[in-house]
């Protein structure tokens, strides 16, 4: 059986994956659905949600679900789920996995491999962490590119004429853009720039903030100690940012939010778009600025430019759009799926890593500048911590460059090398990515020759070594995850610990031979539904006799429609049912 | 070791544009993925000779033997001037004499 290689787009609030297919890109539907949201939860039974489910129990445990992991990738911090604390690592295997097996399920045969895309702008620490969550989920991460270039290249494979694009990649936590060269089937960045932390998020978290100060200046009320309210007024920001992509006006309803000092408190605001615009107006700004340091990493202006490519769902946002028409005075390209693009441009990579005939060819580079700190000047002046930059920003992937140094003072038996990622003269302004020591160097005079060479390969990520010229000596690392040392015993027990959270879902991959060889898991939307039908039962004992006879009617109308699988039916009664839920809770 | 016009099969006389659609063609042969090596060496090839100013610093500075080590002792020991050969030298005399050629090596070196 060939290896099949998948592509995996995991977003921030979104993950797809894809896989080509006869030489057609194809983005697999899990029960349906293309998109599966970011989310994991754990349900009334101890069982994994990934997901839909997961995204709609949110709303009534959000001490049980986890959303935006991707945010966390690369710190050393633990996120509880359910009570237990988990690395931003396994939270994203678990999300991996549940494409893994849509992967395998659409395939009929096991999947080990996969490309996986993470922003331009993850740092190395980032990389790392998400090579660990895809060895987690039992994926060997045979390359990660960079999110904007696998645009350009789901893009480019169609483009028969030499262009020069400019990916806007605005996601649901982070930014990206990059200048892309497509000519005689080669995919050329030329420069790449972002910010890690910017996204749909921040837009998100601007009107929550602005929906608690309207709770705070009419009811007198702090939402933020109610996890319950907060969910809602999360969800309610959400829905309001999409409405005002395409309306002037959204009008925000929450009933029985919360209850203070003995009364039910209800959230009713109308937010214009002017009003979100904004808030949100200094992030535009900052994309803006991200946009004029890619063009002049290029060496180009916006009048080289002759397309804009809009990638991920936050670049909905109409104001975007208009402040690039602006810039570039032409409209931004909207035709590839924002959502979509970046997984169709990982499984072509992928498709293209197997060894299958594929048109296009992809040549990225870095956006970071690498290397180390010496003794030297700084403003003129005498400064022991010089940044001496090795490789430079937008340097093409993958690299390899040499630097010498001498030691400082007779008889130096050693030499401590750290490596620093960033851009200021000052290396300690930037940000420390490793630090070895070459010991045991000759009883020699000052000027002892130490070559350092570091090498970046196509993932991004970084091999230093460095070499006592006349001896030989050498000490070398690959700069691992510098701040979460996830060493290979705690790799191994991740692993099992969300191999057995998976449970009997977990299929042996052996007995995998024929199409579809697991059991069809329910939609999620049912699964959805019995999770609200459990908490609503639990609440049975203690509530009036009317609102029981309501839930019990709506219980019985939605075990109807999964009956009848009538998933667009369950969406009322089950909204209904999390109505009373809320209610009887605040 | 074959010269970077060897490497991307292009005349010393090709044009800029010439020389990137040389590059690219070879890149789409020997993509990063398969041959990270050889991708390496075409594309330092490319990068020496992309433009005039590079095509010419790259006919001045570049010993064609060299390797690594001994241009590092060239660097920390400079005891004597390194040597120009004729044809060098000649190359030297029809850059300077070219007048465009030498704007234009200007201009881009002021942008960039």
């Amino acid at each position: 059986m060939k290896d099949i290689i998948i592509g995996i787009d995991l977003g921030t609030t979104n993950s797809e994956v894809a896989v080509v297919e006869q030489g057609k890109v194809r983005v697999i539907a899990g029960d349906g659905k293309t998109i599966l949201p970011s989310f994991v939860g754990i349900d009334d039974h101890g069982n994994i949600l990934v997901g839909e489910t997961a995204k709609n129990q949110y709303l009534v445990y959000p001490e049980r679900t986890v959303k935006s992991i991707k945010r966390l990738m690369g710190q050393d911090i633990q996120v509880p789920l359910a009570g237990q604390p988990y690395a931003p690592q396994e939270i994203s295997a678990i999300i991996l996995k549940r494409l893994k097996a849509i992967a395998e399920k659409h395939l009929g045969q096991p999947v080990g491999k996969a490309v996986i895309t993470v922003p331009a702008y993850f740092s190395d620490a980032q990389r790392q962490a998400t090579r660990e969550a895809g060895e987690i989920a039992g994926l060997e991460v045979v390359r990660m590119i960079n999110e904007p270039t696998a645009a350009a290249l789901a893009y480019g494979a169609s483009q028969s004429e030499a262009k020069r694009m400019l990916v806007y990649d605005l996601g649901g936590g982070t930014f990206d853009v990059s200048v892309v060269n497509i000519q005689s089937g080669v995919v050329e960045v030329l420069s790449s720039h972002g910010d890690n932390h910017l996204g749909g998020d921040d837009f998100d978290q601007k009107i929550i903030e602005h929906l608690l100060k309207h709770l705070q200046k009419t009811s007198h009320v702090d939402a933020r100690d109610h996890s319950k309210a907060m969910a809602r007024i999360a969800r309610a920001a959400e829905n309001a940012k999409i409405l005002l992509s395409d309306q002037p006006y959204a009008q925000i309803e929450e009933e029985y939010l919360l209850e203070h000092e003995g009364s039910p408190v209800h959230l009713s605001v109308e937010l214009s778009r002017m009003e979100y615009e904004a808030m949100i107006e200094d992030y535009i700004n900052s994309t803006l600025d991200a946009v004029h340091i890619a063009l002049k990493g290029a060496k180009l202006t916006a009048s080289d430019i002759d397309e804009v490519i809009l990638v991920g769902g936050s670049t909905r946002t109409p104001c975007v759009r208009e402040r690039l028409f602006s810039e570039f005075g032409f409209e931004p390209h909207g035709e590839v799926d924002p959502d979509l693009c970046v997984a169709m441009g990982a499984a072509i990579q992928a498709a293209m890593i197997s060894g299958e005939q594929v048109d296009t060819v992809l040549v990225d580079v870095t956006p970071y500048t690498y290397g180390t700190s010496a003794i030297g000047t700084l403003n003129g002046e005498f400064y022991p911590f010089m940044f001496v930059p090795v490789i430079h920003k937008n340097s093409v992937l993958p690299n390899r460059k040499t630097e010498a140094f001498m030691t400082n003072y007779d008889g130096q038996e050693f030499v401590e090398v750290a490596i620093y990622q960033g851009e200021y003269p000052d290396a300690l302004n930037n940000t420390l990515i490793g630090e070895f020591r070459v010991e045991g160097l000759q009883n020699v005079a000052a000027g002892n020759v130490i070559t350092l060479t570091l090498a970046l390969d196509l993932n991004g990520i970084l091999h230093v070594s460095a070499q006592e010229k006349a001896t030989g000596l050498e000490k070398s690392i690959v700069i691992k995850n510098a701040l979460s040392r996830f060493e290979s015993t705690t790799l191994d027990t991740a692993k099992q610990r969300i191999t057995s959270l998976f449970g009997q879902l977990e299929h042996n991959p052996d007995e995998l031979g024929e199409p579809a060889p697991f059991e069809e898991p329910a939609a999620p939307e049912i699964e959805a539904a019995r999770s609200v039908m459990a908490k609503a039962e639990s609440l049975f004992e203690r509530v009036s006799e009317t609102d029981k006879e309501d839930m019990v009617d709506l219980i019985g109308t939605i075990t109807a429609c999964i009956k009848a699988k009538d998933i667009e039916g369950l969406k009322e009664p089950v909204d209904q049912l999390n109505d009373i839920i809320y209610y009887l809770e605040s | 070791m074959k010269t970077p016009y060897e490497l991307l099969a292009v005349e010393p006389e090709a044009t800029d544009a010439a020389i990137k659609q040389a590059y690219l063609e070879k890149v789409k042969d020997n993509p990063p993925d398969r041959d990270q090596e050889r991708f390496q060496l075409i594309h330092n090839a490319y990068l020496s000779i992309k433009d005039h100013k590079s095509r010419l610093s790259h006919t001045l500075f570049s010993v064609p033997t060299a390797d690594f080590d001994e241009l590092l002792d060239q660097a920390l020991h400079v005891t004597q001037a390194p040597q120009v050969r004729p044809e060098h030298f000649k190359q030297l005399l029809r850059a300077g004499l070219d007048e465009t050629n030498r704007l234009d090596a200007k201009l881009h070196a002021g942008k960039s």
